[in-house]
């Protein structure tokens, strides 16, 4: 024990930044490596490449394809979420009772398994035995089964639908635990001055919650840009690659085509696209100091 | 917004009953699609009670081999992945927030922020790195795969417990002559248990549920887990639905249960660092 404490503290760590280094770091790197080099198994050497595999990449219309995808599916997917998880975040809010039943009950999706919901939503969707149909035709929203998943628009959707099921509760939670740290006086303050309740709302309520906001659609955004589990489970891209979002674009390059180099390039893109969204969510939600509401 | 009308309290709970029922609805048709019998799930119109209730897709499902291997295969991996988080993750946290400077905070900041890393990053260098050791298509390769995920968030979720726990008890201890070692085997863990419950099951779910690096990584039966099977049994020429959603009710058992019991906790790992579900 002769150490200094900080010293024997990072001797505690040392096992699990050495195993990070196996599982993260050194992967993390070598991929940025394959982006840049090319091995040469001749003179079995790593040759460097420079921008070859990015030059061969953005020269592709599959990429610029799933560069659209991916945005409008990133669109989609906080835009759904922001309303969704505000509803239920300011309803959660104002409910005198059953709160804690309905702070559980949003919690399911989040904790459901990302197979299973591409397995239930398949179902849901079915063309033909869908209840999801059967149902809007039965209320007479619609006169003929919908095709969820076979039109590129329409596919679009339905995947956006889903994701959103599974992701809604963070920006619910995040945007709950938000509204309970603004202080009732200045609500009440507002209501008494004779302010609306819509008022009050737009003038009180959102500028205090911006923070939380902006927490939300950050990581909204992150795990949007990083899903690709129901595109590939649900659709496999289709119908005409309309939801072949990057991640499965890279994922079918690797390992149908298995054009590792041009996969490494296209991930290296998409990681430093995350990098900045999760510098910026840093700085937002400074988790350090507990964000806790 | 505490004293509202009584209009705005329906409105509130409109919302969220409809929520409740666009979130719980395709679990309870998973449900009853699982215990339906054969003609009721192809019937159209559909119907939507079952006609009579039946076990026989479970039956099904638990009596096909690849199925129960591909279960062991998840509970296998799960466990050990849970184990080994765990075991690198308490030591690091203890020692960076409580022996370090400033709680250690850019080194947990530097591990929370590896959680975002896209997977898609690893896709490649996974593959070529169990190719080249020889774990390609085993368990040993999965796991090494599913601790880049559960690694960070486990050591940001202990981390996060032991800054709740006041620092006195152990100040007390190590003046009267405690070492490191002895401190955090007899004052912290104790202290510390609901947190690294929580982290373990966090781990725990998360390897149960992971998906792309088994698809990616196991190509045979020996490592297959079981949502890969999932998945294949989809690629099938005639998808079995009602076999399929008793599979999926089978699978979702192992992470309804943890959830229900520690349902507060999930809260707030969510809002402390935007842990992945």
């Amino acid at each position: 024990m002769v150490a200094s404490p900080t010293a024997r503290g990072y001797l505690f760590a040392t096992p699990l930044v050495v195993v990070l280094a196996a599982v993260v770091i050194i992967p993390a790197v070598y991929n940025a490596g394959l982006a840049f080099f090319k091995y040469d198994a001749m003179r079995q050497a790593w040759q460097f490449i420079g921008v070859q595999n990015f030059g061969n990449l953005v020269a592709r219309d599959e990429f610029w394809n799933a560069v659209g995808v991916t945005l409008i599916w990133v669109a989609g997917n906080v835009s759904l979420q922001l309303v969704l998880g505000m509803s239920v975040a300011l309803a959660l809010n104002t409910v005198t009772s059953l709160r804690a039943f309905y702070s559980a009950v949003v919690m399911v999706p989040w904790v459901s398994s990302f197979v299973i919901v591409a397995v239930v939503f398949l179902w849901l969707y079915h063309p033909e035995l869908g209840v999801l149909n059967d149902l809007l035709m039965r209320i007479g929203v619609v006169s003929e089964p919908i095709a969820w998943l076979a039109s590129p628009g329409m596919a679009q959707f339905s995947l956006i639908l889903a994701n959103t099921w599974k992701f809604f509760p963070l920006v619910a939670i995040t945007l709950f635990t938000g509204l309970q740290a603004i202080p009732h006086e200045l609500v009440e303050a507002s209501t008494i001055d004779g302010a609306s309740r819509f008022e009050t709302l737009r003038h009180v309520v959102f500028p205090l919650l911006a923070p939380s906001i902006a927490t939300a659609v950050l990581l909204s955004a992150i795990w949007a840009f990083n899903a690709f589990t129901l595109s590939i489970i649900m659709t496999g891209g289709g119908p005409l690659r309309a939801t072949e979002v990057m991640g499965l674009y890279i994922y079918k390059v690797a390992f149908d085509a298995f054009e590792f180099g041009v996969a490494a390039a296209a991930s290296f893109v998409l990681f430093v696209v995350i990098l900045l969204v999760t510098m910026a969510y840093l700085r937002v939600a400074d988790p350090a100091h507990g964000v806790r509401g | 917004m505490e004293r509202s009308s009584r209009y705005v309290q329906l409105l509130a709970h409109l919302v969220l009953a409809a929520t409740a029922v666009f979130v719980l609805f395709p679990y309870a048709w998973m449900l009853v699609t699982s215990i339906k019998p054969i003609a009721d799930v192809i019937a159209w119109p559909i119907r939507w009670l079952p006609s009579a209730v039946t076990l026989d897709n479970y039956a099904a499902i638990l009596g096909d081999s690849r199925f129960l291997r591909s279960l062991i295969n998840s509970a296998v991996v799960s466990i050990v992945v849970t184990t080994l988080s765990l075991a690198l993750a308490v030591p690091a946290a203890y020692g960076l927030t409580r022996l370090v400077e400033h709680g250690g905070r850019p080194a947990l900041i530097g591990i929370l922020a590896s959680q975002f890393f896209p997977p898609m990053v690893f896709f490649v260098p996974f593959y070529i790195i169990l190719q080249a050791v020889g774990l390609l298509n085993t368990l040993p390769g999965l796991v090494f795969a599913y601790l880049s995920v559960t690694l960070p968030i486990c050591t940001w979720m202990v981390a996060t417990s032991l800054r709740d726990i006041p620092v006195e008890i152990e100040e007390a201890a190590r003046i009267d002559g405690c070492g490191d070692f002895r401190i955090l085997f007899e004052i912290v863990l104790p202290i510390a248990t609901p947190g690294i419950v929580t982290a373990g099951i966090f781990a725990f779910v998360l390897s149960w549920q992971e998906y792309i690096f088994a698809l990616l990584y196991t190509t045979t039966e020996r490592a297959q887990t079981a949502p890969v099977l999932l998945f294949y049994l989809l690629g099938q020429h005639q998808i079995d639905y009602a076999r399929l959603m008793a599979a999926a009710v089978l699978l979702s058992i192992p992470i309804a249960v943890p959830f229900a019991i520690i349902q507060r906790f999930y809260r707030s790992g969510m809002t402390e660092g935007g842990i992945k579900g």
